[in-house]
């Protein structure tokens, strides 16, 4: 936590314009850098059947993961959760399930927004930056698979 | 029509240097809402659209501005549609219109769309091209692919009117806080609010304890393009 993560521009010494053309259109440069912490989500609900989609893990075994629960672990529905870029995965993993399963399963969808921090921390302490958050909102899915009873 | 001259692509690297997206269509599916009325207004959500275009479209329809005589307050009901990568932002779409309008039924549908898809390579794309070039990619003259995909896509019904709650997808009016809400009492037990001994999104699996954990990553990386949206074969 300790070492800022250089984007590039940190070892650098501040501000230095070193050819500032006089044609060049006068760049609005921030006067401080920020390096921007994405907090984690918050806490979420986490029972056996919930499964939460990434963009980290292989696609496959995030499938084979919810195949197993409704197969081998016994279960007649589960939750496939995704947030943000993640939303896409999540529906296809949802279509796929349901796609093998020869329309035994069916998909309940439903949306939400989840609120985001962000922290902002100054790259260099000397400058007068203070440390910032802020909050931004970001949709997410919640896909109930299940096998319907039998009526 | 005939097919297209070129041999059928073998999964072609999308997003390689000097390829380039010329056409998309989506092909014709079913509605995935049968009882709508003919006349609902569809909103369909596009990669490069505009959140404010498309919302500033869509809530003027909603609260009846500009139209005479409409039954007043404007729209009863609007469908949000998108495919592929607009899919997050038609959720987003979706989600904006019942937080500024408030009392809005929904119901959700997700299925697989084909699209079709024209790429062209134009010999002379990025600018300094310094890798190998593909063998497809004809020397000089421009070659054109067609790409035949699956990708998921989501429809989003949202209604003043009441609307059938036995349907699978269907979520009341306010019901995100008690979606979040009845999990926030099942995870009081377990999960203090400021350090989790897992990341959000479970046992990550091969990646070791979880690289959530102790570093917040900063900038997210450049994600693969194209790639995700593929369902596997």
């Amino acid at each position: 936590m300790t070492e800022p993560r250089s984007p590039g521009m940190s070892s650098m010494p501040q501000p230095a314009p070193v050819h500032t053309d006089a044609t060049s259109p006068a760049v609005e440069m921030d006067p401080v850098e920020y390096t921007l912490r994405k907090r984690l989500p918050r806490k979420l609900p986490k029972r056996r059947n919930d499964v939460y989609v990434n963009m980290k893990t292989d696609f496959r075994a995030q499938l084979a993961r919810c195949k197993k629960l409704l197969e081998g672990g016994g279960h007649r529905e589960i939750c496939v959760h995704g947030l943000g870029l993640a939303i896409n995965r999540a529906i296809n993993i949802a279509l796929q399930l349901q796609a093998s399963s020869q329309g035994a399963l069916q998909l309940a969808a439903n949306t939400s927004t989840v609120e985001l921090v962000d922290d902002l921390e100054p790259e260099d302490p000397d400058e007068a930056g203070e440390p910032m958050t802020r909050t931004r909102n970001n949709s997410a899915i919640h896909i109930k698979v299940f096998y319907p009873d039998p009526q | 029509p005939p097919p297209p001259p070129q041999a059928p692509p073998p999964a072609p690297k999308l997003g390689r240097e000097g390829f380039k997206k010329v056409c998309r269509s989506e092909e014709e599916a079913p509605c995935p809402f049968p009882g709508l009325a003919s006349g609902v207004l569809e909103m369909r959500v596009k990669e490069g659209s505009k959140i404010r275009n498309l919302m500033g479209f869509a809530m003027a329809r909603m609260q009846g501005e500009g139209l005479v005589g409409g039954g007043g307050g404007g729209l009863r009901q609007v469908v949000f549609t998108g495919s592929g990568r607009a899919v997050t932002k038609t959720i987003t779409c979706a989600e904006i219109m019942k937080r500024n309008v408030g009392a809005l039924h929904q119901i959700t549908k997700l299925q697989y769309r084909a699209v079709k898809e024209v790429w062209e390579s134009g010999g002379g794309g990025g600018g300094g091209g310094g890798g190998e070039e593909e063998g497809a990619a004809g020397e000089g003259g421009a070659s054109e692919m067609t790409v035949h995909r699956t990708v998921p896509s989501v429809s989003i019904l949202l209604s003043k009117d009441p609307l059938d709650p036995q349907e699978p997808g269907y979520q009341p009016p306010e019901a995100v806080s008690a979606l979040w809400g009845e999990g926030e009492r099942e995870g009081i037990g377990h999960a203090p609010p400021r350090k989790r001994p897992l990341g959000p999104l479970g046992p990550l699996g091969p990646l070791g304890p979880s690289p959530y954990a102790g570093s917040p990553h900063c900038k997210r990386v450049c994600l693969g393009e194209g790639g995700s949206v593929h369902p596997p074969h």
